[in-house]
């Protein structure tokens, strides 16, 4: 057979495919494993904890499902027992603080949440250093300007002083998050841990009976973690549903509510038509009287 | 014998099937929450399609005084009303629970084009039946006269049905009016009822339903799918009733000429409901049309656009494609691209929500009906011939009186 003298060509194309250089990057990232812990503290009341558990691999992020954690407070002993918790298809787990930390919680101003994988015992999965905090939220009206303050308040020295420097979101609860009430996106707070922020937004729709839900929320703090607190106030417009569109002949109303037009439509077409069929009938009739009476 | 046995073993499997779709509910199908219109749907679509022939070969080419067609309507005419039935129990088949139909009635809402078709479905029912019953009665006259030829009880049933006719002036002159007054409104109706049944698809804002022309293609295909069926039952009737004297080649030649310009007039509709959406791709609509022209769908498209109408077309183009063989090779084609057609409307677009399909088991994102649906639907199908079959056996296929009257008044004119 007859060598093809040009075939050499051939190998950079071969050597192209067999040196998939994509695939040579891809094998060497190396998949981490992310535990992340978050402490919420709502309206200073119900504490809770939620914990994040996820994948990175290269850029992607892949949330990791049903993955068991024990979490503790301070250290991981049996008596700092919080929780077991699970995590979900989105890769988080929640936990409330039980009553019987209660005498813990309150002995120090810092605490520190453990989060210990199922299997791993031995290591921490995950830490958070949190500094006991209160928010608080008051409202005035002066000279017809409403007025929203905001003070954060940490827990130091056995006594609760002011926390400057923290940084949250004041506004109006709405359906798809906060609305701003002043005309910042986020606010901090001064030396006297106070947000001063004038409502400049009128006439915002409220339930009915004109209440809205005003909201201050601290998100993320490295030192105070997830704080918010809501206040309910009148301020806003009340809500009057309008029904009437009940009453009014649509397309989309029940059967007894159809628009005269099409009433109108549906029966002369309806009659026209079901008339002839009728008269048609009534035509074979009198075919077969007429054939009757000629036999 | 053969050919009845099969198809009523077809019915009697499709009417197990349906035996145990009420038993064990639409479970056994496979339409899931996105897919809530599968098979039978696609085959209700077929059959109300294949039913507006009537109209077309009766009333459009009487009305127009298109001679050559007379020995052509009653084979039109019984296509018409065994498909509308089908399609009336085809619907119900859907419904899942059968005596909910009364439902319909008690609580049915005017605004809702269901019960448009409802309405229209029976009232194109009644004229199709009155317009196959009228111009029978000369013939019934015929068959009572040749009582030697028939049996006893098909002899009492010509009595029962047509004794009164006599053949007199009067009878005549009401009787030639009446199907006149027929075919002018069997045409309106018979476009309502196609139109309707588009509605119920292009009054959702869905991809691919989307479309303010959805009403005259879908009659443009309505008109060819019909027109199909009536070339292949010419060419049955033709060779097994060995009717070459009544249903001539000249027949097979127009019939061609009809549907080669049925076939171009729907696929112009084609080009029209994808090449426009194409254009734009918008992105609700990609999903769809890229799952048509090159995705899962792909293969079941091209072949209903190349056998439903490109080759049909090829072939009907040339003189010779349009003699009986060819013809009924074409008039396959159209019949089965069709049915294929309807079910590309109807499934894909419900696969292509707007909204994202989330959180559901993976056999939510596919569809293939189960045993069940393709023995309802292939039993609804051997029932519409079925009753096509009893039909030829008891009424002449070919309008005798009719033909006829139709060749003396050649002759004379001669």
């Amino acid at each position: 057979m007859k060598k093809n003298k040009f075939s050499f060509l051939l190998l950079p194309l071969v050597f192209a495919l067999l040196t998939n250089p994509l695939a040579a990057q891809e094998d060497s990232v190396v998949a981490k494993e992310l535990v992340k812990l978050k402490y919420f503290n709502d309206n200073n009341g119900v504490q809770f904890l939620i914990l994040e558990n996820s994948l990175k691999t290269g850029k992607k992020i892949e949330p990791l499902n049903n993955k068991v954690f024990q979490l503790y407070l301070d250290s991981n002993k049996t008596e700092n027992f919080i929780a077991t918790v699970t995590t979900d298809k989105t890769g988080k787990a929640k936990s409330f603080l039980p009553p019987s930390l209660k005498a813990a919680w309150e002995a120090s101003p810092l605490h520190k949440f453990i989060a210990v994988a199922t299997g791993k015992e031995e290591e921490t999965a995950a830490e958070l250093e949190i500094l006991k905090s209160k928010i608080k939220i008051d409202t005035a009206i002066e000279e017809g300007t409403r007025r929203i303050t905001v003070q954060v308040m940490k827990y130091e020295n056995s006594e609760w002083v002011p926390a400057n420097e923290v940084e949250m979101k004041v506004g109006i609860q709405r359906m798809g998050g906060i609305l701003s009430a002043g005309d910042e996106e986020t606010y901090t707070t001064d030396s006297s841990g106070t947000v001063n922020v004038e409502l400049t937004k009128d006439s915002l729709p409220g339930d009915e009976k004109g209440n809205m839900v005003l909201v201050a929320k601290v998100e993320d703090n490295d030192q105070y973690g997830n704080l918010l607190v809501q206040k309910t106030v009148p301020w806003g417009v009340a809500l009057k549903t309008d029904n009437s569109f009940f009453d009014q002949r649509t397309l989309w109303t029940t059967r007894f509510r159809a628009p005269v037009w099409l009433l109108f439509m549906a029966y002369s077409i309806t009659i026209g038509v079901w008339g002839t069929i009728i008269y048609l009938v009534l035509q074979i009739i009198r075919i077969k009287r007429i054939g009757t009476a000629a036999s | 014998m053969i050919w009845t046995a099969a198809l009523i073993l077809i019915c009697l499997i499709g009417a197990y099937a349906y035996y145990r779709q009420l038993k064990y509910g639409l479970v056994v199908t496979n339409m899931r929450d996105y897919v809530s219109w599968g098979i039978y749907i696609s085959n209700f679509v077929f059959f109300v399609a294949i039913s507006l022939v009537g109209s077309l070969i009766t009333a459009i080419f009487r009305l127009a005084n298109v001679k050559w067609a007379t020995p052509l309507t009653r084979i039109a005419e019984i296509i018409a009303v065994s498909a509308i039935v089908f399609a009336s129990l085809i619907i119900i088949v859907d419904m899942g629970r059968p005596e909910r139909m009364l439902y319909l009635f008690l609580h049915g809402r005017i605004q809702s084009p269901i019960m448009w078709d409802v309405i229209v479905i029976g009232t194109y029912f009644f004229i199709s039946l009155l317009l196959l019953y009228l111009p029978l009665l000369p013939d019934l006259k015929i068959l009572i006269q040749f009582k030697e030829k028939t049996s006893k009880a098909l002899n009492k049933l010509y009595r029962f049905q047509g004794s009164f006719w006599k053949g007199t002036a009067d009878q005549l002159k009401i009787s030639k009016k009446s199907i006149t007054l027929l075919c002018i409104v069997i045409i309106p109706v018979a476009f309502c009822i196609h139109t309707v049944t588009s509605w119920l698809f292009a009054t959702t804002y869905r991809p691919g339903w989307d479309s303010t022309n959805f009403g005259a293609y879908f009659i443009s295909g309505a008109f060819l799918v019909g027109a199909g069926g009536v070339v292949v039952a010419m060419y049955i009737f033709r060779r097994f009733y060995r009717l070459e004297k009544y249903i001539t080649e000249k027949h097979f030649e127009k019939m061609g000429r009809v549907v080669v310009m049925l076939a171009l007039l729907y696929l112009y509709f084609n080009v029209n409901e994808y090449l426009v959406p194409a254009f734009k791709m918008k992105k609700p609509e990609e999903a769809h049309l890229t799952q048509l022209f090159t995705g899962e769908f792909a293969s079941l498209f091209w072949f209903a656009i190349l056998i439903g109408m490109i080759l049909p077309i090829l072939i009907l183009l040339f003189k010779k494609g349009r003699r009986p063989l060819p013809m009924f090779i074409a008039g396959m084609m159209v019949v089965v691209g069709a049915w294929f057609k309807r079910y590309l409307i109807v499934t894909p677009t419900l696969l292509h929500p707007f909204l994202p399909m989330q959180d559901v088991p993976e056999s939510y994102h596919h569809y293939f009906p189960s045993w069940e649906e393709w023995a309802i639907a292939m039993g609804s199908m051997a029932g519409v011939l079925l009753v096509i079959t009893f039909f030829a056996r008891i009424y002449p296929i070919i309008p005798i009186q009719e033909t006829i009257s139709e060749q003396h008044e050649k002759d004379e004119e001669k």
